[in-house]
């Protein structure tokens, strides 16, 4: 495997089977694991923009550095805060970790399950206590970023090397004709987010352990005026914009706990901001 | 002078009758509290070599030329190799062993459970043999594995035959009991992950097979080889000098072991052979999930009448069935008991021992099902338990060799007492309690075990034993033993450890053994060489011997030394040797997300003497700490239809993290077991896990009202209890 520390993104273009390269913090552990495979590593640590400005967030910009921020919402440092562990906050990027993979250990582990283009979800016949309670029929995967859900609930926006979007825009459901998740096209970068400020917000994380344990249901809410925008975490295959009411879900037998857990943090959260 | 004798020798409550040559222990003990040395807190003798990274654990054994091995393992739960070819991975870059079912002990062609140990390539690198395994070409035959202990007691998939154990008359006290507690239990398989995976580096000098292995028995690991590749024991030299954690999973010699030594044999170089964190998740042992159904029956004041217990241990496809019934036929004073076991044989990962194997599931099973009798007499928690406690073994009058669990009761109190405060706090969505567990263990220890000292003309002493350390701190309790007895300073002794070749026999570390059996060997070492030091004073000095000091004593000794040697005496006969202790556990419980949170944990354990109270302490900490991860977090995920592991990595399988520890308050008795060696000290390793998951469950109750009944207490199990206590309290209610 070859490492390139290219000085430009146009050098990208042309480069095949590579993987871009920024904390290391996801792509390495999928590499190893064999997820994964590229024949070239780019560094993009010297052509994505770092740090924050106002609203504006470099992609390459740490959790570590967003936790401490005053400028960045309180539901994005609070996403950040109870995100991983301290050595991984200082290594991860927010682009990063707007694109982990699922956690789900059938994906991790390789099975023939339909996100790896197979012809069924082994979490809905077998241990799927992690998984989703929205959105899961075709893929009980959920989604693990606690930073999603808060830019989600922001209503953040972001700019790529080819086009502006909404965060949300970033995810698709997967489904039997495309089983991705992001609409990031190939060669597609994560430029800068921006993130426009809320009268209030605040972000709330159910998990395992006190830290260091991906979302079992994260919960991110706004309010600007008298509106809420409440998105979750760890509760669908992608960050959960919640539109509807949580009598919506349709958890699995051994996900039906997070529902009451989802309705007890929705409303603390809201209670937070009003 | 040594002496044969016939003797019972017990490990974590497998007892059986040994022959041994001893010397005469006849040393008294030394009286109760703190020593010179003995009895204070001291430091690592070790600790600054390990914070520095200048202890050599297995992981850094380096030869010039060193290969790396890597382990083919069957991806199924269930499977036959029906046909096998090395060569494609034999032809790989780097390569330059490969061995298939049959070449080594324990590599075979009958896999039992994912992660069987089918073949091993050894290469250059170890990305090299690792890559080289993909090309090894095998056809498998997938056969069905079977993965659901109840279903394999039906069949009589059985590791052995099923075990009762019985006193009085348990169905007619049952009868004639004023009130009936039945109960079921289920406790999750939780693997032991230590730092250190399970690895070994075998090289062969001659005809001479050094081994450098991560082990808690030098000298069984020795035995294991020696047996299995047919070479006289003295020609297999096994070493480990400082190891990285063991908990119960490396008492034996391992696949990795015999498959080092074998491609060490056929390459004439050293081959490293360590298993990955991946496999340490998947086959390197674990604790057994059970499944345990008790019922007790028990007059209005609270004394037990009946206790009866059928337990179902998910052993895997190897392994013992572990005393999942010793807490309750050893606990409390029951005049009627009976206690059935089950061993279900699955396609699934052998269990092996794992800190207090069989207690810890069991523990929680009974103190819980205690705590709902309390509940539902009304009695206070302690007062029931202190109302059946046992004075001499239940159901016979064999006497206890020492026993203060009433004192620990009494030393529980002031924290016992913290409930009206801790429950005061509570508001409408996070509720405080407190809650409450004993624990009895085995960890007096036992013969055989030696020692020899040597003591030089600076008035140092070398302490040598080929026992292990495995990271509690023993190694600093035999230095503080011989100081104490030579009357030198703790730091001017040094222990050597950990060489087959360089050391007499000492016991496997398992069963909280280590202090007590190998302590008294050095005690007496230290004895021998003291004697001999004070003959040569008597003949120097005569009458004034006693004037002069050690070091002037023994400067005249140039290079000569004084050599003493000493062995480990048997255990008082016709006692009952045991560890006993409570712990009480403070927690809150957000009854709207099922958020589990400890805040404090108090332990209070009577161990007998206690060599070194900063290394105890550390060990109820760790203790408490594992503890709490079997409690709340921590479980391997089994897919129920391929019976693959799910959780191999640490971020799936959740220990706990820092953010996770209570506050933990240790307090030990401290009074030496008269009848028990010339230390009269027994061990504190396994004792502070046993009864961590019962306190928190019985504070939860405290708290909420709420009846858990299974490991770990994720947000589900929590959600569910609550949910049905609401249910419960509804139907009470509708009732009235």
């Amino acid at each position: 495997m070859e490492l390139l520390q290219p000085s430009s993104l146009d050098d990208l273009d042309g480069a095949s089977n590579a993987l871009l390269l920024a904390g290391g913090t996801e792509v390495v552990p999928l590499l190893r694991e064999g997820l994964v495979r590229a024949d070239v590593l780019v560094d993009i640590n010297g052509l994505v923009p770092h740090g924050i400005s106002g609203t504006t967030i470099g992609a390459a910009a740490t959790l570590a550095e967003l936790e401490v921020d005053p400028q960045v919402p309180e539901a994005l440092r609070e996403a950040c805060r109870l995100a991983a562990s301290p050595q991984l906050r200082n290594m991860g990027s927010i682009g990063g970790n707007l694109l982990q993979a699922t956690r789900c250990w059938y994906w991790r582990l390789d099975f023939p399950c339909r996100l790896h283009g197979g012809d069924r979800c082994h979490a809905h016949d077998g241990e799927h206590r992690e998984h989703a309670i929205f959105a899961n029929d075709f893929c009980a995967s959920a989604h693990p970023s606690d930073v999603a859900a808060a830019l989600v609930a922001l209503g953040a926006t972001m700019r790529t090397t080819r086009r502006e979007l909404a965060v949300r825009e970033l995810y698709r459901l997967p489904t039997a004709d495309d089983r991705r998740t992001t609409t990031l096209e190939p060669g597609e970068v994560i430029l800068e987010l921006d993130v426009p400020p809320p009268d209030a917000s605040t972000y709330l994380k159910a998990m395992d352990r006190k830290r260091w344990a991906f979302p079992l249901v994260g919960v991110a809410a706004a309010r600007r005026g008298a509106a809420t925008t409440v998105a979750l975490a760890g509760v669908a295959p992608i960050p959960w914009l919640l539109e509807g009411s949580l009598d919506e879900a349709t958890p699995l037998p051994g996900t039906a706990y997070k529902v009451e857990i989802a309705a007890a943090l929705v409303g603390r959260a809201r209670a937070a901001l009003a | 002078m040594a002496r044969l004798i016939r003797t019972e020798k017990e490990v974590e409550g497998r007892r059986e009758e040994v022959w041994l040559v001893v010397d005469e222990d006849a040393l008294e003990q030394w009286p109760a509290g703190p020593r010179n040395v003995v009895g204070r807190p001291a430091t690592r003798n070790d600790g600054l070599a390990r914070a520095r990274g200048q202890a050599r654990y297995t992981a850094d054994v380096h030869f010039p030329g060193m290969l790396h091995a890597a382990v083919l393992r069957s991806p199924h739960a269930h499977a036959r190799v029906k046909r096998i070819d090395l060569a494609p991975a034999l032809a790989a870059p780097g390569v330059r062993g490969a061995i298939g079912p049959g070449d080594a002990p324990e590599l075979s062609a009958e896999c039992e459970y994912q992660g069987a140990p089918v073949a091993a390539v050894c290469a250059d690198s170890f990305a090299e043999a690792r890559n080289a395994l993909e090309l090894v070409d095998v056809e498998w035959e997938v056969l069905e594995p079977l993965l659901d202990p109840e279903a394999a007691i039906a069949r009589e998939s059985l590791i052995e035959s099923p075990r009762t154990r019985e006193r009085g008359d348990f169905e007619r006290a049952l009868a004639e009991a004023d009130v009936v507690v039945e109960a079921t239990y289920r406790t999750q398989t939780v693997l032991h992950n230590s730092m250190e995976t399970h690895q070994s580096v075998c090289r062969w000098e001659g005809d001479v097979l050094e081994v450098y292995t991560s082990t808690q028995y030098v000298w069984g690991v020795r035995q294991e080889i020696a047996q299995a590749l047919d070479l006289p024991a003295d020609k297999v030299r096994v070493v480990c000098e400082y190891m990285g954690g063991g908990f119960g999973s490396k008492n034996g010699a391992g696949e990795y072991t015999f498959v080092a030594a074998e491609l060490a044999r056929r390459t004439g170089h050293a081959v490293r052979c360590a298993l990955t964190r991946r496999e340490e998740h998947v086959a390197a042992g674990n604790r057994n999930a059970t499944i345990q159904r008790y019922t007790i029956g028990a007059r209005g004041d609270g004394t037990l009448t009946a206790l009866g217990g059928e337990f179902v241990n998910s052993v895997g496809a190897g392994g013992w069935v572990a005393m999942t019934e010793g807490p309750l036929l050893m606990l409390y004073e029951c005049p009627n008991v009976k206690a059935t076991t089950y061993g279900a044989k699955l396609n699934l990962p052998p269990a092996k021992a794992f800190r207090a194997p069989g207690f810890v599931e069991g523990t929680f099973g009974l103190e819980c099902a205690l705590d709902e009798l309390a509940a539902k007499l009304d009695l206070d928690p302690l007062e029931l338990r202190r109302r059946n406690h046992a004075d001499a073994e239940p159901g016979g009058d064999r006497p206890y060799s020492g026993k203060n669990l009433i004192e620990c009761y009494r030393r529980a109190e002031p924290h016992w007492e913290r409930r009206h405060e801790v429950r005061s706090r509570s508001t409408s969505s996070v509720k405080r309690g407190v809650g409450m567990a004993s624990q009895v263990w085995f960890g007096g220890g036992g013969p055989p075990s030696y020692a020899w000292i040597r003591v030089g003309s600076d008035a140092r002493a070398t302490v040598v034993t080929a026992m292990q350390d495995v990271g509690t701190g023993t190694k600093t309790a035999m230095a503080m033993i011989a100081a104490e007895e030579l009357g030198i300073p703790v730091e001017h002794v040094t222990v050597a450890v950990g060489d087959s070749l360089r050391g007499p026999y000492a016991t496997l570390s398992a069963g909280s053994s280590t202090t007590p059996s190998i302590g008294p060997a050095v005690r007496a070492a230290a004895a021998d060489a003291k004697r001999q030091i004070r003959d040569m004073a008597e003949q120097r000095y005569g009458e004034n011997a006693d004037k002069h000091s050690l070091a002037e004593l023994l400067s005249v000794l140039g290079n000569a030394q004084i050599l003493g040697s000493g062995s480990r005496g048997p255990n008082p006969t016709g006692m009952t040797v045991l560890t006993f202790g409570v712990q009480v556990a403070e927690v809150a419980v957000d009854v709207e997300t099922g958020e589990v949170t400890v805040d404090r944990i108090a332990a209070i354990h009577d161990v007998g003497r206690v060599i070194n109270p900063l290394g105890a302490s550390s060990q109820v900490e760790g203790g408490i700490i594992q503890g709490v991860g079997h409690t709340l977090s921590e479980e391997r995920l089994v897919d129920p239809e391929s019976g693959r592991i799910l959780t191999t990595t640490l971020d799936g399988y959740k220990m706990p993290t820092i953010a996770d520890v209570p506050e933990i308050v240790s307090e030990l008795i401290d009074i030496p077991d008269t009848q028990l060696t010339s230390l009269g000290a027994k061990g504190i390793g396994e004792p502070p896990i046993i009864p961590v998951a019962a306190a928190i469950a019985n504070a939860i109750r405290d708290a909420t009202g709420a009846d858990v009944r299974l490991l770990p207490i994720t947000r589900e199990e929590m959600l569910r209890a609550l949910a049905e206590a609401r249910e419960r309290s509804r139907g009470a209610a509708a009732a009235v």
